[in-house]
Order: C-alpha cells, then sequence, then structure tokens
C-alpha cells in the first residue's frame, strides 16, 4: 500500500470541474495528506479530461492519474467503476475522496464493494484518527444527528464529501501526471445512455450555490414561482423547492430540496411560503443563515430559523425584492 | 418474471431523537419501527411492474424479529413471499458485509429478473447496500431512477430514466439487473385489510444469522459485528444549531399589513446586510 490520497474529480456532465473537487482537495490536502505524510493526488476520470490536470494542480494535487477514454464519456457507471477499481489495484492510495454528487453516489459504493474497501457517503468533516485511519464526520437521521465514523485499518479508506462543506483554497503545485493505463473493454458496458437531456441555466447548481432562494406550495401555481427565480437571479442564487411544491407541479424534481431532494448547506438560505417540515430542513437545516417568509406565524420555521417576516409573500416579496436588486445595483 | 424487493426497517426519525447512554448510537429504546420510506417505493414499483407482466414478487430483508412486521406490511401490499435474514448484529456490520450476505441469499432464490430497493435509508442516510449487493451479483445497477419507462422481460431490458444535476438521463439496461427508487417514482398503496389478512399466510423463509457460511463469502468469522466492521461509528452527536429566531411580525395582527410590509422589507435586509452579512 502507498500512503497517497486522491481525490477523484467530479465532472458536469459538460465535462467542466465540480468545485466539490477543488473543496475536497484543498481540504485532504490540509486535514489529511500532511499528517499521513503522503502525496495528495487527483484523478481526472472520462472523456477528454487531461487538460483538467493543471486545474488539480491548483488546488494543491502534486500528482494527477488520468485515465481518458471515449467510452466514459456522458458518465457511465459500469466504465467509471472499473477504471476507478483498477487504478485502485494498480496504485494501492490509502484514502480515496469523492463528490457526493449523483455520480458520486452512484458508482463509489460500487468501487467500494468490487475492492473490498470501507466507504461512507457525503461527509462533512474529514480528519485522521489517532490510528492514522481516516475519521469522518456527517449527518444521519435526517439529518438530526452526527455521527463520527472510524475506519479500521483496511486499505484503501473511502469516503465522498457534501459538496460547499469546505473551503477551496489555492495552493499551487505543478502536477506530475500520470497515465492510469486502465483498459476498458467496451463488452463490460451493458448500460447503455439512449439520450441525455440537459437543461441550460444561468444559475448556479443547488448543491453548490453559497445562496438559495426556494419555494413552497403557498407559491399556488408554476407562474408565481417567477418570484422565486426574481430574486435568485438577483443575487446570483440557485432556486429551491419544497416537495409539495414540486409534487403540485410548480416546478421540476431537480428543484427539491429535504430528505428525497437535495441536501444544500449555503450560506443564506430563504425559504418563501414553505412552513419547515421534518423532511425539509433534513435537505438545509444545516444551511448558516436561514430566512422566512410566511403568513402563518404558528409555522415551524418561525421556530428553526434566523429572520423572519409573518406576511403574504405577494405583498413582502416585492419591496424586498426591488430593495435588493437596487442594493446589488449600486454595489 | 421473478422480481425482488430489497426492505429495511428503519426509525421514525420524525420523532425526537437523543443520544444512548453508550454515546455512540441512538437510543432505540420507544422509538417507532417503519418501513424504509424510499423502500416503499420501491414494493409498490416491483408490484405494479408484476401486474404489468405477470410474475411474483420476492421481499428480501435483513435485521432481528421486529423487522417481521415490516415484511408483513410488504406482503400485505401485495409481495408474493419474503425471505427475512435474522440476526442482531446486523445494524453495527459494514455495508460490505451486509451486501455480501444479501447476495449469498439472493443466489439461492434461482434466476430472478430484476431487483428494486430504496436509494438510502433514512435513520443511518449511506445508501450503500443496494449497489453493493448489484456488485456481489455481478449483475448492473441503475441508481436513483424518477422513472421506470419499461421493463421488457422478453427482451431482457428495461429503460430507465435518472435525474442528473441539470437535467436527466434517459439509460437502457439489461436484465437482470438492480434499480435504486428515490421518491415521486410512484404512489405507493396502502394495505387493503384482506391483504393484511393474507399477508399472514404467505409463504417466509427465515435464514438464521448463525448458519450463515461465512467463508462461502470470503468473509470472516468476525465479520457479522462492530469488531470487524470496515467502519465504526464511535461517538453520536444530535447538534442544537441556535438560530437568531428574530421574526418581524405586525403590530395588530400576526401578519405584516400596509405600511409595515415596506418598513419590514427594509428591516430584513438591514439585518441581512448589517448583522449576518450574507447579503
Amino acid at each position: 500500500m502507498s500512503n497517497e490520497v486522491w481525490v477523484v474529480a467530479d465532472l458536469k456532465i459538460d465535462g467542466s470541474v465540480r468545485q466539490v473537487t477543488y473543496e475536497a482537495l484543498s481540504e485532504a490536502g490540509q486535514k489529511i495528506a500532511g499528517k499521513l505524510g503522503g502525496k495528495l493526488c487527483g484523478v481526472l476520470i472520462g472523456s477528454g479530461v487531461s487538460g483538467h490536470a493543471a486545474s488539480l494542480g491548483k488546488y494543491g494535487a502534486e500528482k494527477v492519474y488520468v485515465i481518458d477514454n471515449d467510452i466514459l464519456k456522458d458518465f457511465n457507471t459500469e466504465g467509471f467503476t472499473i477504471a476507478l477499481s483498477e487504478l485502485i489495484k494498480k496504485h494501492e492510495p490509502a484514502v480515496v475522496i469523492g463528490g457526493n454528487t449523483v455520480f458520486g453516489q452512484d458508482y463509489f459504493p460500487r468501487v467500494a464493494a468490487r475492492v473490498g474497501a470501507g466507504v461512507t457517503m457525503d461527509a462533512i468533516d474529514i480528519d485522521l484518527s489517532d490510528q492514522n485511519t481516516l475519521k469522518i464526520q456527517r449527518y444521519s437521521h435526517s439529518s438530526k444527528a452526527i455521527p463520527t465514523q472510524v475506519f479500521h485499518q483496511n486499505y484503501p479508506m473511502m469516503t465522498t464529501v457534501r459538496p460547499n462543506s469546505f473551503k477551496a483554497v489555492e495552493n499551487p503545485k505543478d502536477p506530475e501526471v500520470v497515465d492510469g493505463g486502465v483498459e476498458i473493454n467496451p463488452a463490460d458496458i451493458k448500460t447503455r445512455v439512449i439520450e441525455l437531456e440537459t437543461k441550460e441555466s444561468d444559475r448556479p447548481e443547488l448543491t453548490e450555490a453559497e445562496r438559495v432562494i426556494a419555494g413552497g406550495r403557498g407559491l399556488g401555481s408554476e407562474e408565481n414561482f417567477k418570484h422565486v427565480y426574481e430574486l435568485a437571479d438577483i443575487l446570483g442564487a440557485a432556486a429551491g423547492a419544497t416537495r409539495a411544491a414540486v409534487d403540485a407541479g410548480y416546478c421540476p424534481y431537480d428543484m427539491q430540496v429535504g430528505q428525497t431532494g437535495k441536501a444544500v448547506s449555503p450560506n443564506l438560505y430563504v425559504a418563501i411560503a414553505i412552513s419547515g417540515s421534518v423532511q425539509h430542513f433534513a435537505g438545509m437545516g444545516s444551511s448558516k443563515v436561514i430566512v422566512a417568509i410566511n403568513k402563518d406565524p404558528e409555522a415551524p420555521i418561525f421556530q428553526k430559523c434566523d429572520y423572519g417576516i409573518v406576511g403574504d409573500l405577494f405583498d413582502v416579496l416585492p419591496p424586498f425584492t426591488a430593495k435588493v436588486r437596487s442594493l446589488v445595483s449600486e454595489g | 418474471m421473478k422480481i425482488l424487493v430489497l426492505v429495511s426497517q428503519t426509525q421514525d426519525t420524525e420523532a425526537k431523537i437523543h443520544v444512548s447512554s453508550s454515546g455512540d448510537s441512538i437510543d432505540t429504546g420507544g422509538m417507532k419501527w417503519i418501513m424504509n420510506p424510499y423502500d416503499e417505493f420501491a414494493v409498490e414499483e416491483a408490484i405494479q411492474t408484476k401486474e404489468k407482466h405477470g410474475g411474483e414478487v420476492v421481499i428480501i430483508s435483513i435485521g432481528p424479529d421486529r423487522v417481521l412486521e415490516t415484511i408483513r406490511q410488504a406482503l400485505a401490499m401485495g409481495a408474493d413471499s419474503a425471505v427475512h435474514i435474522k440476526g442482531d448484529g446486523f445494524a453495527e456490520t459494514d455495508s460490505f458485509t451486509v451486501g455480501k450476505v444479501i447476495g449469498g441469499e439472493i443466489k439461492k432464490l434461482g434466476e430472478f429478473d430484476i431487483i428494486f430497493t430504496g436509494m438510502k435509508i433514512i435513520d443511518e442516510e449511506s445508501g450503500q447496500v443496494g449497489v453493493q449487493v448489484a456488485e456481489e451479483l455481478g449483475i448492473p445497477h441503475v441508481s436513483l431512477v424518477s422513472k421506470v419507462i419499461e421493463v421488457d422481460p422478453a427482451g431482457k431490458k428495461a429503460v430507465c430514466q435518472k435525474e442528473i444535476d441539470g437535467g436527466h438521463v434517459t439509460v437502457e439496461v439489461p436484465l437482470p439487473c438492480l434499480i435504486t427508487c428515490p421518491d415521486a417514482m410512484n404512489e405507493p398503496r396502502y394495505a387493503s385489510l384482506p391483504g393484511i389478512m393474507k399477508a399472514k399466510k404467505k409463504p417466509l423463509t427465515v435464514v438464521e444469522a448463525g448458519d450463515i457460511n461465512l467463508g462461502e463469502l470470503g468473509l470472516s468469522a468476525e465479520a457479522l459485528g462492530k469488531d470487524g466492521a470496515r467502519v465504526k461509528t464511535t461517538q453520536m452527536k444530535v447538534p442544537e444549531i441556535e438560530r437568531k429566531l428574530t421574526i418581524i411580525k405586525g403590530s395588530d395582527e400576526p401578519m405584516v399589513k400596509g405600511e409595515e410590509v415596506e418598513r419590514s422589507a427594509e428591516e430584513l435586509i438591514k439585518l441581512l446586510r448589517e448583522e449576518a452579512k450574507v447579503i
């Protein structure tokens, strides 16, 4: 076994590197690689990805393994599983970290099973235990509890990390780029993407956004969600929604925040006409500042927020949005 | 078709939770146990698939005696039979071992076409076991499937839609495969009274943890239980985030009205700028 610490780059469907990659490199560099005395390495898996090596170097990667293969285009579970598993078997890293995104959630457990590794998901803190094994914290029980989990001396130790949990800090290195040298047999890829539909959006992604503006069923219609989008766009925020609003057809499922949707932890979460159920809080309860606008003074969210206005959103939001707009345009 | 569903029992996380006296787990005394909500979608999807294509639905569940109640619920919803892998130590075992044990029992059931399971369990929130069972069985998986578009048992394939950030993909996967279910994919049915009556008579196979041949699964004798786990929970906290609770209300009634509206908006902005410093 080597004592290398790997961060597997999490790529968007358009091929760009997700911020969580840089966050993980920075945190793993400071908390793990340094103490373990191991090299911090980036891993690039995908099609046409070699060019990203330098940007991983910018956040501290001293070495970057690259598996660049056309067969890996559009992310497929089997291809990524083979690529990462074979790379692990070949180079035997101590720690392997990835982003807890739709992709990371899909193939990290599978890779762990294939290489016999322990794995945890969605860590919000990573560190080393007294035995120099990985020690992480995460949310459980609908985000009401935080277990600390310590790995046994069994390698590699794998975890995904929640986006927006760590600061990405530049620490420029000129990384050595190593060809992963993993062959992927097309016959081993059994699932096939037959259609890929992406929406163009200028808004940041929910899980990465520093600010989130979210609406509940109280918005009343798809049309009225424009109030949410307008404020979001002024603040450069992502737009979110409750399950009730999604179920009512006011907005698409990919906007759903909560236990059965996405988990977010932005600096600012503005909840518009959201009552604040346990399930919704499971997805946004760790936000740094929570603001609520709701006409029901008894809504549970008023017991769990930092700031709030008891008022009708259709009264309160227009002047609030207008004032925020003039503030932002003043700079 | 032979359709399998992996079903877990979970603590009801709506309840208030407390750390146990050992400090490394949640106190389950007096806790209500329910079917994992995501697994309800899996059971429903399995029953709908059976209704369309014929065949049988087999429930597989792992855990202590109390899990039987959840198995009965799945049978009452319309599943045909169940396998209960029974033991007390599985909660402390790692997902790798649980995946291997479940996979090992599935292999004994003979050929099957498709496995459904929830995307994760709401108490542990790990979401690993389903995918790891697929790996143990050497079959492909598709995770976070928002819609099963088509199951084609004759053509030995399924077509599913899954959500990704910024869009969705349609994936074709050969059978047998494993599918993990988020919510919103269907409306789980309630168990009917006749269903509940019938459930008690449906075939149930019990596999005792002690009878599992660990060596055959490539596992050591210590694998079941805390000491053999690859990952161990050493501490559990139930944090209370202190919130400021600065709520602006109307003077006459709770809601702000008239002139108060404008002022409340101004006040909120001031708080966000000067106190919270977030805009």
